[in-house]
């Protein structure tokens, strides 16, 4: 490890004040501080300081998000081997789903790593942390066989046009990752919608004949006689599978249990809100009761869900887990928090039911919401300041 | 008594705590008075390098009001004043003589203080250079000499680490404090209010019937802004004076005795400190006096006035006449391998995203800054740890933004300077001395500062 210290220690002079590569401090900084701790000491006061500073909140993010990617890995394999008819052992799978996942991943990240980059150059800013969550969330809630440049131009417009030209991480109002999908989903409909979401291996003829690959949310918009639950459970979805998440999705956002265990893990440590979370699943749960409440002889069967499925169906629970508790898109108040969190909550399930051109809804509700966050956050201000006795 | 709870702030387990052993020092040979740090005061110099002062002579006034003097609190030669940038007077040093001569003001016995005008007890403080021990809030300024307060605060015992226990430097002194408390009542025409720590019974049960206040909570608790801003009904309190515990004792001690006082207790603390401990030592003794002449161990950074709102002091310096806490810690210039990744038992954090938060003991801290500056990403920490319900990244923004009405709105004024804010700032803005700075501009712009 003393190498690794003389290594940075020798290459510094390059990036400092006066040195060749003076622009790419940013760059040497961000590198640097992987391995080391920041050396500056504080300069103003307080001087003592917290532990916690952003990259570690960011590195928990990750962290919780690797159990998905993990997951994702797996379950984008097997479907590919269950729809291909292929062998569905351990390691054949495994190495499928990375075949599939990685390279998204790795896209994901060098294409984004370098916006950052260009932008840290640029705009004389460091490195911001945010990027490395953004980069872990997009290629979850791709498709698996999207296109390697479709990913590579939807990161770069969820990082350059979601966030950095506002000023970076802590600046934007939407979330990158999101909006990064959302350009590709109006963008590429063919490649983002529809039957994308089992990679077919070998030739289609081979193709298992059982294979739909329909997900959850389509069978359950397209279905318009009869009960929701009846035909998902023809087409195998029973309430483990959906709770397990082992069928055909985006890759990381399927697993419900991933992601009560990844929000828990959050909550725990404080770094997502849980008024938010909670507020989410009031909004899911409450919308779908009211709308059980609305359904009638002949009405759409999917008003008369079982609200819970809205939880366990696509990726509602990956969006309330970790999209809505971004700290820097979601709004500051506590009170907005709550607001916030169950307007996505209803969204989420009135653009599932009543809007049949988009499947699944959480997607468009948080960054609808989103850009909510700072008019709640006022009314959320105002009110506060009504109960101050003035000062002045 | 009024029980105030202070639902927030932060109690910081630093390590290194002083012990209640008090030790008296000798005088050293120097001494200084550091017209930096008194906030607000522009310096008139009344005396030059190399004359002669007793104890009691003015060393400079305050150009806004020159009836409010500094006086040496030590007899002998002024060896060096120095000068920083802007020509800001860092510090006076005065080289003691042995036998130092007191210059002397005059004695109120007890008895006299009932017939006394409040005219002329405002002319003895000022004489005697103690009305600046007296502060007014919001903006920490001392009070315009004649103004009446709505209410003066005198608080015992400060939570920010390391600061001398009441019971270490009110022992032996309740008559004494006593005597403050009949000045402060012949001061103002309000009504003294007397504040101490629930877990202080000591004072709670020797001044009975002076404590009004018992307050509890974690740092800053103890502040004289937090009782008016937990008590308040309206506005009235909120230009309320204020006083420390330590503070009204000398100046009960000029009024009783006729001489300035020269002693005060100061804790030295802070895990690179050889001895934790209260000393009784000289106003404005040299920092190395203070650490009895122990070696420097590690890199130590000197911090005067408390981790949180102090500031650092160099090792040769001195430790300023009216502050009574000394912190030395490591100043934490290494670079921890892999610091990112551990799980951080030891490291202490506000939120809960170390191992820390299972720790119950003391943690060992240093200067580092432990993180890059970053943009606020609305972790929200700094307004669940604000005593006073500011919404601190709120506020600072609306200051970048020059809204100065918006963070009055906001409630600026009630900031009372404890430095939570930027201690638990993940991204290490610098709020804290960004609404300081916002405050005293104000003050400024309204031509009292």
């Amino acid at each position: 490890m003393n190498t690794l210290k003389r290594f940075f220690d020798s290459q510094r002079g390059h990036f400092l004040k006066g040195g060749r590569f003076e622009r790419y401090y940013p760059f040497f900084e961000s590198m640097e501080s992987i391995f080391f701790a920041p050396a500056e000491i504080t300069e103003t006061g307080p001087y003592v300081r917290d532990s916690l500073d952003v990259k570690r909140y960011m590195l928990l993010v990750i962290v919780a998000l690797l159990p998905h990617l993990f997951f994702g890995i797996y379950n984008a394999g097997y479907q590919s081997h269950l729809s291909s008819g292929l062998s569905l052992s351990f390691f054949p799978v495994v190495l499928k789903g990375l075949w599939i996942v990685m390279p998204l991943v790795i896209v994901s990240y060098t294409v984004g790593f370098f916006w950052e980059i260009v932008f840290a150059v640029v705009r004389k800013h460091p490195i911001s942390e945010g990027l490395f969550v953004s980069a872990m969330l997009f290629p979850l809630i791709l498709p698996p066989t999207l296109p390697l440049w479709q990913a590579a131009l939807g990161i770069s417009f969820g990082i350059v046009i979601g966030k950095e030209i506002f000023g970076g991480t802590g600046r934007n109002f939407l979330n990158p990752a999101l909006t990064g999908r959302a350009f590709l989903y109006f963008a590429y409909p063919a490649q983002n919608s529809g039957d994308v979401w089992t990679v077919i291996s070998g030739t289609a003829a081979k193709a298992v004949d059982a294979f739909t690959g329909a997900t959850p949310l389509a069978i359950s918009a397209a279905t318009e006689s009869g009960s929701v639950h009846q035909a998902l459970t023809r087409e195998g979805y029973t309430l483990s599978k959906l709770f397990f998440g082992l069928y055909p999705d985006s890759i990381g956002a399927s697993s419900t249990l991933l992601c009560i265990v990844g929000a828990a893990f959050l909550i725990l440590l404080g770094i997502a809100s849980y008024r938010i979370i909670l507020g989410d699943i009031i909004g899911v749960l409450g919308m779908g009761l009211l709308l059980n409440a609305l359904s009638a002889e002949g009405s759409l069967p999917y008003l008369s869900l079982n609200p819970f499925y809205h939880l366990l169906m696509g990726g509602t629970a990956f969006g309330i887990a970790y999209m809505t508790t971004d700290p820097v898109s979601a709004p500051d108040m506590n009170a907005a928090k709550w607001v916030y969190g169950i307007a996505i909550g209803v969204l989420t399930v009135l653009i599932r039911v009543f809007n049949p051109a988009f499947p699944e809804g959480i997607m468009l509700a948080i960054l609808f919401m989103n850009i909510f966050a700072p008019l709640l956050d006022h009314i959320a201000v105002r009110m506060n300041l009504r109960r101050r006795v003035p000062n002045v | 008594m009024i029980s105030v709870k202070s639902q927030k702030g932060y109690r910081l387990r630093l390590a290194g705590p002083p012990s209640a052993e008090l030790v008296a020092l000798d005088s050293p040979t120097h001494i200084a008075v550091l017209p930096e740090h008194i906030p607000f005061v522009k310096p008139r110099l009344k005396i030059q390098v190399e004359d002669s002062v007793q104890v009691g002579t003015v060393l400079f006034e305050d150009k806004r009001n020159p009836d409010v003097r500094f006086l040496s609190p030590a007899g002998g030669r002024i060896s060096d004043i120095r000068f920083g940038d802007r020509r800001v007077i860092q510090q006076i040093v005065i080289r003691r003589d042995l036998s130092e001569s007191f210059l002397e003001f005059e004695a109120v016995p007890e008895k006299a203080l009932d017939g006394m005008q409040p005219e002329q007890l405002i002319e003895i403080l000022l004489k005697g250079g103690m009305w600046a021990l007296l502060r007014q809030l919001p903006f920490r300024d001392y009070p315009p000499p004649g103004s009446t307060p709505p209410a003066v605060f005198v608080t015992i015992g400060n939570l920010q680490p390391f600061h001398p226990h009441s019971k270490v430097f009110l022992r032996g002194n309740e008559g004494l404090f006593r005597y403050g408390i009949k000045i402060l009542q012949k001061l103002a025409h309000g009504p003294i209010f007397v504040a101490a720590h629930q877990s202080d019974y000591q004072t709670i049960s020797t001044l009975n019937d002076l404590v009004t206040h018992v307050y509890s909570g974690d740092y800053p608790a103890h502040d004289a802004g937090i009782l008016v801003y937990r008590t308040r009904k309206d506005a009235g309190n909120n230009r309320s004076w204020y006083i420390d515990g330590q503070d009204l004792l000398l100046m009960a001690e000029l009024v009783k005795s006729g001489k300035y006082p020269t002693q005060r207790v100061v804790v030295v603390a802070g895990n690179l400190a050889a001895e934790k401990k209260h000393f009784r030592t000289r106003m404005g003794s040299p920092v190395r006096h203070l650490l009895n002449d122990h070696p420097d161990k590690g890199n130590p950074r000197h911090i005067a006035g408390g981790v949180f709102s102090g500031y650092p002091v160099d090792a040769d310096g001195y430790l300023g006449p009216f502050e009574s806490s000394l912190t030395i810690l490591p100043d934490g210039r290494g670079q921890e391998l892999l610091a990112l990744f551990r799980p951080g038992y030891r490291k202490p954090s506000y939120s809960r995203a170390f191992l820390s938060a299972v720790n119950p003991g003391d943690f060992q801290m240093d200067c580092n800054r432990h993180g890059g500056i970053r943009a606020c990403i609305g972790c929200n920490h700094c307004t669940e740890v604000c005593p006073v319900d500011i919404l601190p990244q709120l506020t600072y923004k609306s200051i970048l933004a020059d809204a100065i009405e918006e963070a009055l709105t906001h409630g600026l004024l009630d900031c009372v300077e404890c430095g939570l804010c930027s201690y638990v700032c993940p991204s290490k803005i610098d709020l804290f001395p960004t609404l300081k700075n916002a405050k005293a501009a104000y003050y400024r712009e309204q031509g009292r500062g």
